[in-house]
């Protein structure tokens, strides 16, 4: 069996034939893992400095030097790494007083803070699996980011308690501002315009309370309030969808899961893309207090906007990325920054980043050429073992290299 | 003619597969370089299902194809993957919770006759110096 790294659902169940050193057949991988699994065989890096190949020695040294060299390095990505190479990478950051962040400070960060922090029930899968009848998609579309998440979790399976699953026992709700595949899959979809969710909250929370809702179709948010009211075992997923929309009000959220735990039993699991950000997150917690976002410059952990990717992006003088390829998923001006500073990737695959980067470290794939520890998207602990053989370094001996030379 | 829009992105996994082949891929530029709009969006601007389409804003802009919405009527209201192309338009001037606009792109769409935007265009506008 292996674990399939490429979504923070950690699929332990992947069956794969090999033959000659390459995976002939596969089992029970999602289109998105196959794509995942596939890609260890195409597009993949190697030494590079100014795009002149090198030895993986030079590349490192390079590297090193770069950052011993830099006054505001910032080091990012970290959510496609195991939690073996996350710590070292925030023992480096300590080491060169650098800006540390992780791709969660534009995405789910705000609701993994109140998750960690305790301020949001969570449970595991395993949980939503055996006892969940009610399961909420906010701003989320499992279909299209986590595959396996309906048919190993929320809708389909036969759960300890839940032996008559969607058939009769499951609910599956869709809030979202277009009928995404798993809108069309669920038969309760709410249609909210773009940046109406916190209107969204207001109408169920005063459904709750008894009175008339002032937003959306009165029945229909009614019938959502019924629905939830009668729910004995309830998950909210919130996807980017939801904390994009609600940012600065994401306490709204806060409130109507207290409200509803008044008068039921409602978790919430934040649906977390990559594979291992909460590790990161919860690492980083548990060493500064703060979740992502953090300056070491001054020998003290100081958190704060200013020391997001999006804005340290634009004060660094040399940037390490690790297993991320910030310039296709950042904004343009973020990724233009990335692109004209002093840059190290370290990835298994090329990118734009890596294209850009003056120096290219290439990585071992996790899963398939390196094992480590991951925590899933429910704080789940997950080991796993590489399945190829390679002659790769890991992104946590990589790192360990570069703490060495510096 | 042009038509406003607000671009709501969203995670594809027929695109994510296809990126898993390589970010220079066909694929990964069909699945990326596209908008969904609404049927009467699309009316409204003599524009056909598979028509190239001018997107910008003060931010970037970008050439993509046109696709036709199955859903719902939603008028005003445009579909993009999240991708390179996408985030030629996303300002990057945050608020204190760092999350830039990525769900809510204001922009115009009109006709054009260029060929779609090329991710290695893409890339030399992120390279080239200055603003």
């Amino acid at each position: 069996m292996a674990v399939c790294t490429g979504c923070s659902l950690l699929c332990e169940d992947i069956e794969l034939a090999l033959m000659t050193g390459a995976i002939s057949k596969v089992k029970n991988l999602c289109r998105k893992g196959h794509g995942h699994f596939q890609s260890f065989s195409s597009d993949r890096t190697s030494p590079k400095i100014n795009s002149q190949e090198v030895s993986l020695d030079q590349a490192i040294k390079k590297a090193a030097k770069i950052l011993v060299e830099a006054k505001h390095p910032l080091l990012y990505g970290w959510s496609n790494s195991t939690l073996e190479a996350q710590r070292i990478g925030i023992d480096l950051a300590k080491k060169l007083g650098a800006t540390i962040d992780d791709t969660s400070s534009f995405c789910q960060g705000l609701l993994m803070e109140l998750v960690l922090a305790g301020r949001l029930p969570t449970c595991t899968l395993d949980d939503v699996r055996n006892f969940a009848d009610t399961s909420v998609f906010w701003g989320a579309d499992p279909s299209n980011s986590h595959p396996r998440h309906l048919s190993r979790f929320a809708y389909y399976p036969r759960g300890s308690k839940r032996q008559k699953s969607y058939e009769e026992e499951r609910t599956c709700i869709v809030v979202d501002v277009r009928k995404s595949a798993t809108a069309k899959l669920c038969s309760n979809y709410f249609k909210v315009p773009p940046g109406g969710d916190a209107d969204f909250i207001a109408s169920v929370i005063a459904v709750i309370e008894g009175k008339i809702p002032k937003f959306g179709d009165k029945k229909r948010m009614i019938e959502l309030g019924t629905v939830l009211r009668k729910t004995e075992y309830g998950v909210i997923f919130p996807g980017v969808g939801l904390v994009y929309s609600l940012q600065g009000k994401i306490e709204l959220l806060e409130t109507l899961v207290s409200k509803l735990n008044e008068v039921t039993v409602i978790k919430v699991v934040p649906m977390v893309g990559h594979y291992n950000m909460r590790g990161f997150n919860q690492l980083l917690l548990d060493d500064t207090g703060f979740i992502n976002g953090v300056s070491f410059k001054d020998g003290q952990a100081k958190h704060g906007p200013e020391n997001s990717v999006i804005a340290a992006a634009k004060s660094c003088d040399a940037a390490l990325v690790i297993g991320s390829d910030p310039l296709s998923s950042l904004p343009f001006g973020t990724a233009k920054s990335l692109a004209n500073a002093p840059l190290i990737a370290i990835d298994p695959r090329r990118s734009l980043t890596t294209d850009a980067a003056r120096v290219v470290i290439p990585s071992a794939m996790y899963g398939l050429e390196a094992g480590g520890s991951a925590i899933r998207m429910d704080g789940v602990r997950v080991e796993f073992e590489p399945i190829l053989e390679a002659d790769l370094l890991s992104d946590e001996q990589i790192l360990a290299r570069i703490m060495e030379e510096i | 003619m042009e038509a406003l829009v607000t671009i709501v992105t969203f995670g594809d996994i027929f695109q994510c597969e296809a990126e898993k082949k390589g970010r220079y891929s066909e694929d990964y530029k069909k699945f990326s370089a596209q908008i969904i709009l609404d049927k009467q969006d699309m009316a409204g601007l003599g524009v056909k299902e598979g028509q190239n389409v001018l997107v910008k804003n003060h931010v970037g802009s970008i050439v993509v194809v046109a696709k036709a919405s199955e859903d719902d009527p939603h008028p005003g209201l445009a579909i993009m993957v999240n991708s390179p192309w996408s985030n030629q338009l996303v300002r990057d001037d945050v608020c204190e919770t760092s999350i830039p606009g990525f769900k809510r792109i204001s922009a115009q769409v009109s006709p054009s006759v260029e060929d779609v935007t090329q991710i290695s265009e893409l890339f030399e506008r992120m390279k080239a110096k200055g603003d």
